[in-house]
C-alpha cells in the first residue's frame, strides 16, 4: 500500500492587485499557509509524499523570500517527501530559478525537473512530465508509454497542462490525451493546471488548487489523499480541506413581491464565516423598484462583514408599477421626471444603453426620492 | 377696492398747504400736470397711506415732510365692498390714523385699528397683491432694484399665481424637487465639473487617474516581464547549447578529428619533399640535354655555311677588281670635258669686253652731236624767264579787284538816289511876278527870278524890295544827312584803297591790267615750250656735254660681225658644260660599286673567321661531330629516365592543400567552439545577473498584481462613468420636468397677457423666469431678446402690461385693486402710447386705472376721467 497527497497550483507569491486594502495580503499569505496544511494533513493521514503537480510559484522569478519561506516550511517535517513538478508558470524555461531552487532546496525535497523515474519507496516509481516551457507545443506526458518497470511496480504520472480543451491558459496545443493513464500502464495520474477538482477517469484526477484565487470554480480548496492498494487495483481518493478562503458566487433569485433583504440573508455564510469569504452575488429574476433599492442598501450593509462581497445585478430586471412613481410622487414635476425615464427606459427603439442609464436614473430618483421623504 | 379721493396737506412742496384730488371713477382717470405741479408728491402720499404706519417716520415717511418741518396729512376716499370710507393719516406731530364711515359718518377704527383696517383692504403691504400694481416714475419693474423690494414683489406675483393656479409646490415639486436636483447635483459636482469633464481631486478623475497610471505601471512592467522571459528564454539556449559543446563526447570527437588530420597532412607533407628533389633533377638534366642538342646543331650548320662562304669569298673579290678598272676610266673622262668648258669661256669672255668697249665709243660721238642745240635753247628759255618776271610785276601794280570797281560804282548810284531825295523834300519858294513889277525879290541875298523854284533849309529871308524882309520859316527839323555822308565816306575809302580818283579812272587801270596778263601768259606758254623739264635739267645736259672727251674711242670694228662671233662662243660653252655633267655622275657610281665591293670583301672575310671559331681546325672536325651526337644520345636517356620517377612520385603525393584544408577546418571547428563556449559562459553570467536582479524585484509579480489592478480600476472607471451619465440623466429629467411644470404655473398671468400683448406687438410671444415671475425673453420675428436688452420704451410697456395682465387676474379672484401709474410711460411714442392707451382702456372695464403723467399733451388722446387739482385745507 502507497499513500500520498496530490496537490498542485499553489501559485505561491501570488499578488492579488485586483483587490484593494489588506485583502491581498491576506490572500498572499493564505497561500503560504497551505503549505503547512499539507503538511499537517500529510501527518495525520500517514502519508509521507506530496506531489506538488505544478505552478507552486506563480512566475518564473519569485521573489527570493516567497522561495525561501516556501523552502523553510517544507522543511520543517523531515518526514514528508515534498515532490515538486515545473508547470507552466514556473517552468525550466526559467533555468535560474531550478538552478536556484536545486541550490537551496531541503533534502526533502524533490525536484521532478527530467523526464524520468523517481523511485517513489520500493516498488513505487513515479513518472514526472515537467514543463519545458511555457508553451511546451507538444504532450510532455508521452514518454511515459514507454518506459517500462519491472511487473508489479506502482506507476504514477505526475503533469500540469490540460486534458480536452479546458486549461487555465485559454486555448492549448499541447493537451495530454485523456487516456494517458490506461495508455501508459499508470496507476495513477496526477495533475495540475485546472484550479477545480476533476475526476478524469478513476486513476485520473485533477486535484485542483488548494486555496482558491477566482470565483470560477465556485469549490473548496481542496487536496486529494490517495491511497493505492497495489497495482491494478482502483486507488482510493479522499478530498481534503486546505482552504482558507472561501470564493463564492452565489445566484440570487428574485420574483416581484419577493423580499430581497431575507432571501440575501439565506444565501449569505454565517457571520463568523464572512470574514475568509469572498462573496459575488449574482441577483436575476425580477424585482420592484423598492425591493431592488433594499437589495442594494441590504448588500451595501452586510459588505463590511466580509472579506469582498460584491451585488452583480445585471440580471436583474426591475418592474416599475404606477405605486412605484406615486412613491416617487402622485404628480407635478417630479412624476412628470420619473413618467419620462421610466418611457425612455421601455423604449425599444432606443439604443440598450440609453435605456439603462435611463432605468438606473429612474431608481436613482427613488432612491433619493426616499431618502428626502425619509 | 376704489379710490375716489385724495387730499394731502403739508406734504412736501405743499408745506403748510394743501391740495385735493376729488371725483376719481371708475375706469381710467388722468392727472396730467406738469412737472414740479405736485404729481408725484400726490402719488407718493397716496403710497404711504397706504403702506406706511401713521407710528413710524421711515424713509419714505421723512421724505414727505417739507423742508420747513411740519405734520404731513394724507386723506383718501375709498370704495369697497363693505362701504365707502375716509381713511386720514397723519405723520410726525399729531400722528395719527382713522378710518371714518363716509355713509353713516362715524369713526371705525383709529390708530392700530386702522392700520388694520388699512392692512385688510391691501392684504399684506407691499409684499401683498396689491404693491405690484405700483408703476412708479421710472421704474418699470424690470430694473435693479434692492433685494428686499425685488423679493417682496417676487412673492407678490408667486403668491397671486398660486392663489390662481395652486400651490407652486404641486406643480413643480417644490421642496423636494430642489433638494433632490441638489442631491443629484452635488453628487454629479463631485465627480465631474459644469461642462461635464471629470472634476479635479473628485472621485471620477482619481478614478482615471488611477487607472491611467495603473495602464502606464502595467505597460512598463509587461516591457520589463518580457524583456525578463527574453533574457530566460536565451539563457535556456545558452544553457542547451553549452552543455551540448561542453559534453566529453564531443571534445573527444573534435580532439580525434584534428589528431586524423594531422597525421595526414604530415605524411603528404614528406612525400611531397621527394617530389621536388625528383622534379629538380628532371629539370637539370633536361637542361643539359637541350644544351647538347644546341651545340651539336651549331656545329652541323656552321659546317654547311664554311662551304658556302669559299665560294662567295671569290666571286666577291673578282668584282672588287672590276669596280677599281672602273672608277678609274671614269676619272680620266671627266677631266677631260672640264678642260674643254675652260678654254669655251676663255674665248666667250674676250669677245664679250671687245663688243662692250665698242658700244662705248658709239654712245661718246653721239652725245657730242647733241650739245649745240642743247646750249641755244638754253639761252632762249633764260631770256624768256626774264621777261616772264617783268610782266609779273608790272602786272601786279595794275590789277584792281573787280569787286571793288562794283562797289564803287553801287557807291555811286547810293549818292546819286539820296541826294535827288534831299532835293525833293526840300521848301522851295517860287515868285511870279506881274507884268510889269521891276522889281526884284531876293533870298538870301540872292535874287529871285520870275517862276523859278528855290529851295532852302531852315529859314530863308525874302527881301522885297519896297515891301520889307520876308522870313521864310520851314519849321521842320534839320534833315539829318547821315546816310549821304556815309555813301560819300565809303566812296571815297574805295578810291583812295584803289590808288584811283574816279570810278572811270578804276575802270581804265582794270582794262591795262588785262592786257598785261594777256601778255604774260604767251610768254610762259613759250618757256614750257622751250625747256619742258625745266631750266635746270636743261642747265645740267649742257654742263655733261662739256665733260664727255671723245679721246680713245675706236670705231673700227664691225659690231654685227662680233655680235656673231660671241653668241657662237657661248654656245661653245654651253656644249662643253653639258659634256662635263654628263661624265660626273659616273664617277661617283663608280665609288660606291667600289665600297659596296669592299664591304660584302670584308663581311665574308669575318664570317669566315667565326666559323672557323666554331669548328676549329679542320682534322678535328669529324670527331668533334661524332662525340656531340654521343653525348645528346646518353642524356636523352637520362632525361626519360627522370620523367619517370617524377611521375611515379607526384602520384602518390596527393593534394597536399586538401589535406591542409581538411586540418586547418578541424583546428578552426575546435577554436570556434571554445570560443562560443566562453562566450556563452559570459553570456549566462549576464543574464543571470539580469534575471537575479528582476527577480529579487519580483517584476513578474508586480506585473501580474499591477494588471489584475488595472482590471479592476477599468471596471471601477467604467462604474464611475456609468454613475455620471445616470445623475447627469436624471439631473436633465428633473430640470426639464420641472421648466414644464414652470410654464404651466405661469399659464393663467400669459393667458391675460397674450392678448394685451397683441394691442401692441405683431407677432410677439414672451417667456418668463423660473424666479422672478418677470418676463425674461421675448420672441420676435423668430429671434429671441433679453428683456433687459430691450429700448426702455418696449420695456416700460411689457412692465405696464405685465401688471395689468396680474391686476386683471386679481380681480378674477376677487381681489380688485387700483393700478396706479405714475409716469410710467416715459419712453414711449406717441403711435405706441395710443395702443398702450388702448390696452389701458380694455382693462378699466372692471378695473380702476389711476394715471399720472407730465405729458399734458400726449395724455390728451388717453381719453377717460380728467381729474383736477385743487387747494384743499382739512
Amino acid at each position: 500500500m502507497f499513500r500520498f497527497i496530490h496537490s498542485s497550483d499553489l501559485h505561491l507569491g501570488k499578488r492579488f492587485g485586483n483587490f484593494e486594502g489588506d485583502l491581498p495580503s491576506r490572500l498572499r499569505e493564505a497561500r503560504h499557509h497551505v503549505i503547512t496544511q499539507l503538511a499537517a494533513h500529510a501527518r495525520e493521514q500517514s502519508a509521507t509524499t506530496v506531489l506538488l503537480a505544478g505552478d507552486t510559484f506563480d512566475t518564473e522569478t519569485p521573489a527570493p523570500h516567497v522561495r525561501r519561506q516556501a523552502f523553510a516550511e517544507m522543511a520543517h517535517d523531515p518526514e514528508i517527501r515534498w515532490v515538486i513538478l515545473p508547470g507552466n508558470h514556473d517552468s525550466l524555461q526559467s533555468s535560474q530559478l531550478w538552478t536556484t531552487l536545486k541550490a537551496e532546496a531541503p533534502e526533502n525535497v524533490v525536484l521532478a525537473v527530467e523526464p524520468r523515474p523517481i523511485e517513489l519507496a520500493s516498488g513505487v516509481v513515479l513518472l514526472p512530465a515537467p514543463c519545458t516551457t511555457r508553451r511546451p507545443g507538444r504532450d510532455l506526458t508521452e514518454w511515459m508509454d514507454g518506459q517500462a518497470s519491472p511487473d508489479g511496480t506502482l506507476r504514477i504520472g505526475l503533469a500540469h497542462g490540460a486534458i480536452r480543451s479546458f486549461s487555465e491558459e485559454g486555448a492549448a496545443s499541447e493537451v495530454i490525451p485523456p487516456d494517458r493513464a490506461r495508455r501508459a500502464g499508470l496507476d495513477y495520474l496526477a495533475l495540475g493546471d485546472w484550479h477545480g477538482t476533476v475526476s478524469v477517469d478513476p486513476r485520473t484526477q485533477y486535484c485542483g488548487t488548494p486555496e482558491p484565487d477566482r470565483f470560477k470554480h465556485d469549490a473548496p480548496g481542496t487536496a486529494l489523499l490517495v491511497t493505492m492498494a497495489g497495482s491494478s487495483s482502483i486507488p482510493d481518493i479522499q478530498a481534503l480541506p486546505t482552504a482558507t478562503f472561501v470564493w463564492r458566487s452565489l445566484d440570487l433569485h428574485l420574483l416581484e413581491g419577493d423580499a430581497p433583504e431575507p432571501a440575501l440573508s439565506s444565501l449569505l455564510p454565517a457571520s463568523r464565516e464572512r470574514r475568509n469569504s469572498l462573496i459575488r452575488v449574482v441577483a436575476s429574476g425580477h424585482t420592484r423598484l423598492a425591493a431592488r433599492a433594499d437589495l442594494v442598501a441590504a448588500v451595501e450593509r452586510a459588505a463590511p462583514d466580509f472579506a469582498f462581497l460584491e451585488l452583480d445585478q445585471d440580471g436583474l430586471a426591475t418592474e416599475c408599477e404606477l405605486e412605484d412613481l406615486d412613491q416617487i410622487d402622485r404628480g407635478g414635476a417630479l412624476r412628470e421626471a420619473a413618467n419620462a425615464l421610466l418611457a425612455e427606459s421601455t423604449d425599444e427603439r432606443r439604443p440598450l444603453s440609453e435605456r439603462e442609464i435611463a432605468r438606473a436614473a429612474l431608481m436613482r430618483l427613488y432612491s433619493y426620492t426616499q431618502a428626502v421623504t425619509s | 377696492m376704489k379710490i375716489s379721493a385724495l387730499r394731502l396737506f403739508n406734504v412736501k412742496r405743499f408745506a403748510s398747504r394743501g391740495v385735493a384730488i376729488e371725483g376719481i371713477g371708475d375706469g381710467v382717470n388722468v392727472l396730467c400736470a406738469a412737472n414740479e405741479f405736485g404729481k408725484s408728491t400726490s402719488f407718493e402720499a397716496l403710497h404711504a397711506l397706504f403702506f406706511q404706519p401713521h407710528s413710524g417716520t421711515p424713509g419714505d415717511v421723512q421724505r414727505l415732510r417739507p423742508y420747513s418741518g411740519g405734520n404731513p396729512l394724507v386723506e383718501a376716499d375709498i370704495t369697497t365692498d363693505g362701504g365707502s370710507f375716509r381713511i386720514t393719516k397723519q405723520y410726525y406731530g399729531g400722528r395719527s390714523a382713522r378710518v371714518l364711515d363716509l355713509g353713516s359718518g362715524r369713526l371705525v377704527a383709529q390708530a392700530d385699528e386702522a392700520e388694520n383696517f388699512i392692512s385688510s383692504l391691501i392684504r399684506g403691504g407691499t409684499s401683498g397683491p396689491a404693491g405690484l400694481l405700483w408703476v412708479r416714475q421710472g421704474i418699470t419693474g424690470i430694473e435693479k432694484r434692492s433685494r428686499i423690494e425685488e423679493e417682496g414683489e417676487k412673492q407678490v406675483r408667486q403668491s397671486l399665481l398660486e392663489s390662481v393656479q395652486g400651490e407652486v409646490e404641486a406643480v413643480t415639486g417644490g421642496r423636494r424637487m430642489a433638494d433632490i436636483m441638489a442631491a443629484a447635483k452635488e453628487a454629479l459636482s463631485d465627480m465631474v465639473t459644469a461642462t461635464g469633464r471629470p472634476k479635479a481631486g473628485g472621485r471620477y478623475a482619481a478614478a482615471i487617474e488611477q487607472r491611467d497610471r495603473l495602464a502606464a505601471d502595467e505597460a512598463r512592467l509587461a516591457a520589463e516581464v518580457t524583456r525578463l522571459r527574453q533574457a530566460l528564454d536565451q539563457r535556456a539556449n545558452a544553457a542547451a547549447r553549452l552543455v551540448e559543446l561542453d559534453s566529453p563526447a564531443e571534445r573527444e570527437a573534435r580532439r580525434a578529428a584534428i589528431q586524423t588530420a594531422q597525421s595526414r597532412f604530415d605524411a603528404a607533407k614528406a612525400q611531397n619533399e621527394k617530389l621536388k628533389t625528383a622534379e629538380a633533377e628532371l629539370k637539370l638534366v633536361s637542361e643539359r640535354r637541350n644544351a647538347a642538342e644546341r651545340e651539336l646543331k651549331a656545329f652541323t650548320e656552321a659546317l654547311g655555311k664554311a662551304a658556302l662562304l669559299q665560294s662567295s669569298l671569290s666571286s666577291a673579290e673578282i668584282n672588287r677588281a672590276e669596280a677599281i678598272k672602273r672608277r678609274r676610266e671614269a676619272s680620266d673622262a671627266i677631266e677631260k670635258a672640264r678642260e674643254n668648258v675652260d678654254l669655251a669661256e676663255a674665248e666667250e669672255q674676250e669677245l664679250r669686253e671687245r663688243l662692250i668697249r665698242f658700244d662705248a665709243a658709239t654712245k661718246a660721238h653721239e652725245a657730242h652731236k647733241r650739245l649745240a642745240d642743247v646750249k641755244q635753247r638754253l639761252a632762249e628759255a633764260e631770256k624768256l624767264r626774264q621777261s616772264i618776271e617783268e610782266g609779273e610785276a608790272q602786272l601786279a601794280l595794275l590789277q584792281i579787284p573787280t569787286k571793288s570797281i562794283e562797289e564803287l560804282q553801287a557807291c555811286e548810284v547810293e549818292i546819286a538816289k539820296l541826294r535827288a531825295i534831299d532835293e525833293a523834300a526840300r521848301p522851295s519858294v517860287s515868285i511870279h511876278y506881274e507884268a510889269d513889277t521891276a522889281e526884284t525879290v531876293t533870298l538870301d541875298g540872292k535874287p529871285l527870278a520870275d517862276g523859278e523854284d528855290r529851295t532852302y533849309d531852315g529859314h530863308a529871308r525874302l527881301e522885297v524890295a519896297g515891301i520889307g524882309t520876308i522870313i521864310l520859316r520851314s519849321n521842320r527839323p534839320s534833315r539829318s544827312d547821315n546816310q549821304l555822308v556815309q555813301a560819300e565816306a565809303a566812296r571815297t575809302a574805295l578810291l583812295a584803297s584803289m590808288g584811283v580818283n574816279s570810278l572811270s579812272a578804276a575802270r581804265d587801270r582794270q582794262a591795262r591790267a588785262q592786257q598785261a596778263d594777256s601778255d604774260l601768259r604767251g610768254s610762259r606758254d613759250r618757256l614750257s615750250f622751250v625747256a619742258p623739264e625745266g631750266l635746270a635739267k636743261l642747265r645740267e645736259e649742257v654742263e655733261a656735254g662739256n665733260t664727255t672727251s671723245l679721246e680713245g674711242i675706236d670705231l673700227d670694228e664691225d659690231p654685227a660681225l662680233l655680235r656673231t662671233a660671241l653668241a657662237q662662243a657661248e654656245e661653245r660653252r654651253k656644249q662643253a658644260r653639258l659634256a662635263l655633267r654628263e661624265v660626273e655622275p659616273d664617277q661617283s657610281r663608280a665609288d660606291d660599286a667600289f665600297v659596296a665591293a669592299e664591304t660584302r670583301l670584308a663581311s665574308l672575310i669575318s664570317d669566315q673567321a667565326q666559323l672557323a671559331a666554331i669548328l676549329g681546325p679542320e682534322e678535328a672536325r669529324s670527331e668533334r661531330a661524332h662525340t656531340l651526337s654521343g653525348t645528346l644520345t646518353d642524356l636523352d636517356k637520362s632525361l626519360s629516365e627522370a620523367e619517370a620517377r617524377v611521375l611515379e612520385l607526384g602520384t602518390d603525393a596527393g593534394d597536399l592543400a586538401s589535406i591542409e584544408a581538411t586540418l586547418t577546418r578541424a583546428r578552426s571547428i575546435e577554436a570556434a567552439v571554445d570560443k562560443e563556449i566562453n562566450a556563452l559562459r559570459e553570456t549566462m553570467a549576464g543574464l543571470n545577473a539580469e534575471i537575479r536582479a528582476q527577480s529579487e524585484e519580483a517584476v513578474e509579480e508586480k506585473w501580474r498584481e499591477t494588471s489584475e489592478a488595472l482590471t479592476a480600476a477599468n471596471a471601477r472607471m467604467a462604474a464611475h462613468e456609468k454613475e455620471v451619465a445616470v445623475l447627469q440623466r436624471v439631473t436633465t429629467a428633473l430640470e426639464n420636468a420641472r421648466s414644464e411644470a414652470r410654464e404651466l404655473y405661469l399659464k393663467p398671468v400669459m393667458a391675460e397677457l397674450g392678448p394685451l400683448l397683441r394691442l401692441l406687438f405683431d407677432d410677439v410671444s414672451i417667456t418668463f423666469d423660473d424666479k422672478t415671475l418677470l418676463p425674461q425673453t421675448i420672441l420676435r420675428n423668430g429671434q429671441e431678446e433679453d428683456v433687459d436688452r430691450l429700448s426702455g420704451g418696449m420695456r416700460e410697456q411689457l412692465s405696464v402690461l405685465t401688471r395689468l395682465a396680474f391686476a386683471r387676474l386679481l380681480a378674477r379672484d376677487g381681489r380688485p385693486a387700483p393700478v396706479i401709474l405714475d409716469d410710467a410711460l416715459v419712453y414711449s411714442d406717441d403711435d405706441r402710447i395710443e395702443k398702450m392707451f388702448d390696452a389701458l382702456h380694455r382693462q378699466s372695464r372692471d378695473q380702476q386705472i389711476i394715471v399720472f403723467s407730465c405729458r399734458q399733451r400726449a395724455f390728451q388722446k388717453l381719453g377717460g376721467n380728467v381729474l383736477q387739482m385743487k387747494d384743499w385745507q382739512p
